[in-house]
């Protein structure tokens, strides 16, 4: 069943939130990952794991998660990465 | 205890800056240390001393400190509640220590040459990359490295998040983690406060725990959660039985 962009977001905070520890009030799309998220280089790492083990796609070889700056960016990435795999299968 | 502590503390700094110098050209020469380790030495030294001091006033209690009860070299962890953390690692059991911490101790003129000599690891200012391999490099030669796994000083006493740097190191070396529970530094002198009040201190390091146990991709993950999991159960039952 197809995933609602909502539902993605959803999981994505919860994932978030659960293997960082992370406060959920600070959780909106503007939330800068290093300094409001206060995660650290090696946190985006273990981001790129905890979201395939969530979405169950692998996206550690994708150039542009060295872009993303901010949750919102998170949420745009895997929403495109799911709908395209979409529209693939 | 203000009025003893503060003076001890800055005549014991004065103390040793004077003479760690002939001393480390001493060590240097006769016993054929390397700079680093004898850096570690003094800290360590310095550390005891800070216990000595201190003591009367918070009636230190260390457990699973002694000689033996942990070998090096090892991944230290302990929680942090205060400043004054980092001076009660001379409870530790050996002196080769390496700590990992943040920029802002590099600033403190009259630290900053010691830990630059004693190679202690800016993981704030390094890359993970950097970082990573100065730990290897470390655990390689024989020492241990010191991380506190929350980063920065509790605000409210309770474990804050933890980062997985110290995690990770262990799963991809092999080397081992020991868990350090503190409590009643953050009663003593919480941040922010400029004071200290007497509070009961106890460091209480819990058995080593093998990285092994956590294969896989995400095993640091799984470690970094497991071994949060045993400091919190260890110091709620430290800070119950203070409370009795």
């Amino acid at each position: 069943m197809r995933m609602t962009n909502e539902e993605i977001i959803r999981i994505i905070n919860d994932s978030l939130i659960k293997e960082f520890e992370l406060d959920r009030t600070k959780m909106v799309p503007e939330a800068m990952l290093y300094d409001n998220l206060e995660l650290d280089s090696l946190d985006r790492v273990d981001m790129v794991i905890v979201l395939e083990n969530a979405f169950k796609f692998k996206i550690r070889e994708e150039k542009e998660i060295r872009d993303i700056r901010t949750l919102g960016d998170i949420h745009k990435f895997v929403i495109n990465k799911i709908r395209e795999s979409e529209r693939i299968s | 205890m203000n009025l003893t502590v503060f003076p001890l503390l800055v005549i014991m700094t004065v103390i040793g800056i004077i003479v760690s110098v002939p001393a480390f050209f001493m060590l240097r020469i006769i016993r054929r240390m390397e700079p680093l380790v004898i850096i570690r030495l003094f800290v360590w030294i310095y550390g005891r001393a800070w216990l000595a001091i201190i003591k009367p006033f918070t009636g230190f209690q260390a457990e699973g400190l002694k000689k033996g009860d942990f070998k090096p070299p090892c991944i230290i962890v302990p929680n942090h509640l205060s400043f004054f953390d980092t001076f009660f690692m001379g409870a530790l059991p050996f002196s080769d220590v390496c700590f990992a911490v943040r920029a802002w101790p590099f600033k403190m003129a009259w630290y900053a040459p010691f830990m630059r000599i004693a190679r202690y690891l800016d993981v704030e200012s390094a890359s993970w990359e950097e970082s990573f391999e100065a730990c290897k490099r470390e655990l390689q030669r024989g020492g241990s490295l010191l991380f506190f796994p929350e980063a920065h000083r509790s605000r409210d006493g309770r474990l804050g998040r933890f980062y997985s740097g110290a995690f990770k190191v262990s799963v991809a070396t092999g080397m081992p983690v020991v868990p350090l529970c503190i409590t009643g530094t953050g009663r003593m002198c919480p941040p922010g406060r400029p004071l200290l009040k007497p509070a009961k201190v106890r460091l209480k390091a819990l058995p080593a725990v093998n990285p092994d146990r956590f294969p896989g991709p995400d095993g640091h993950i799984e470690m970094r959660k497991f071994v949060k999991a045993l400091m919190a159960e260890e110091i709620e039952r430290m800070d119950i039985s203070h409370a009795v």
